[in-house]
């Protein structure tokens, strides 16, 4: 009683997998190499071994006191559900780390203390602060910035944002005023 | 089948690697509305997705005069009555974490 069996050949396919799937896997360790230089140029970057930000303003005197404005990354404001977000960096100067309470950053003059943008938060050698830019903004629009002491006085000074941040102007410039 | 689930891998470490990048802010919003009656309906949050029960949302004059001293419910909104002089609206989370809404912002019905 013999019974015939029939054994199916592997598909050329499945042949080639099963010869090689090892060495092909391999090649997988080689994926995370593409993607090394820009995770230390990240890391660079918000260490501070490149600077305070992809791009620096330079250094913006406000009244007494000044501090050092650099963009995180010189691009345009990148979506965020509460808005068109464009991050800065900043540094106050070695006198005036003791001396300031609070830096705050908006778009247009303030109208008071409390409504004086967003607040730079982190170190005084190395503040962040994400600022919302309304799709409607101006291209001419200013860049304030308002520091608060801890002797209660309050001190501002604006920049032209096409000083601050011409990638920001290029994309609203782009983008066109919108009533 | 091996392959299947190597490609289902390589495509969700994929997908992990890129949202890790994603920021993790949670930045204060806003949104006014005009509603019947000349009422404004004001809702707050955060880009997080979560919302504002309780924050301060106060509606202010030009002249810098509080006209409106509210906190928002529980269902993170306010409702309030038009005020008839020139108005802005202050959705005030803390220092710096604040929304501010011009009367020519707010949408009308």
């Amino acid at each position: 009683m013999n019974k015939a069996t029939t054994v199916q050949p592997p598909s050329p396919l499945r042949a080639f997998w099963h010869k090689w799937r090892f060495h092909i896997n391999v090649l997988l360790l080689l994926v995370p190499l593409g993607f090394m230089p820009k995770y230390f140029a990240d890391a660079a970057l918000f260490r501070g071994d490149s600077g305070l930000g992809e791009r620096e303003v330079g250094e913006v005197q406000v009244g007494p006191w000044s501090l050092t404005l650099a963009e995180l990354r010189n691009e345009a404001p990148r979506p965020d559900p509460a808005g068109p977000m464009k991050s800065f960096n900043a540094a106050l100067c070695k006198e005036c780390v003791k001396q300031v309470k609070a830096t705050y950053l908006r778009i247009g003059k303030p109208r008071s203390l409390r409504a004086a943008g967003v607040i730079f938060f982190g170190t005084p050698y190395r503040m962040g602060a994400a600022l919302p830019v309304p799709e409607r903004t101006s291209p001419d629009a200013e860049l304030w910035i308002t520091m608060e002491g801890w002797d209660g006085s309050m001190q501002q000074a604006s920049i032209p944002l096409s000083q601050a941040s011409p990638a920001t102007v290029a994309w609203l410039t782009q983008q066109g005023v919108k009533p | 089948m091996t392959l299947i689930r190597l490609t289902r891998a390589c495509a969700v470490l994929i997908l992990c690697a890129g949202a890790s990048t994603q920021a993790l802010a949670h930045n204060p919003m806003c949104e006014c509305k005009e509603i019947p009656g000349e009422q404004i309906q004001c809702t707050g949050g955060f880009s997080d997705g979560s919302g504002a029960p309780g924050v301060t949302l106060d509606v202010i004059g030009y002249d810098e005069t509080i006209l409106v001293p509210g906190k928002l419910g529980a269902d993170s909104t306010l409702t309030f009555k038009k005020p008839s002089a020139e108005f802005y609206v202050l959705f005030d989370a803390g220092p710096g974490h604040v929304v501010e809404i011009d009367q020519a912002d707010i949408q009308a019905q």
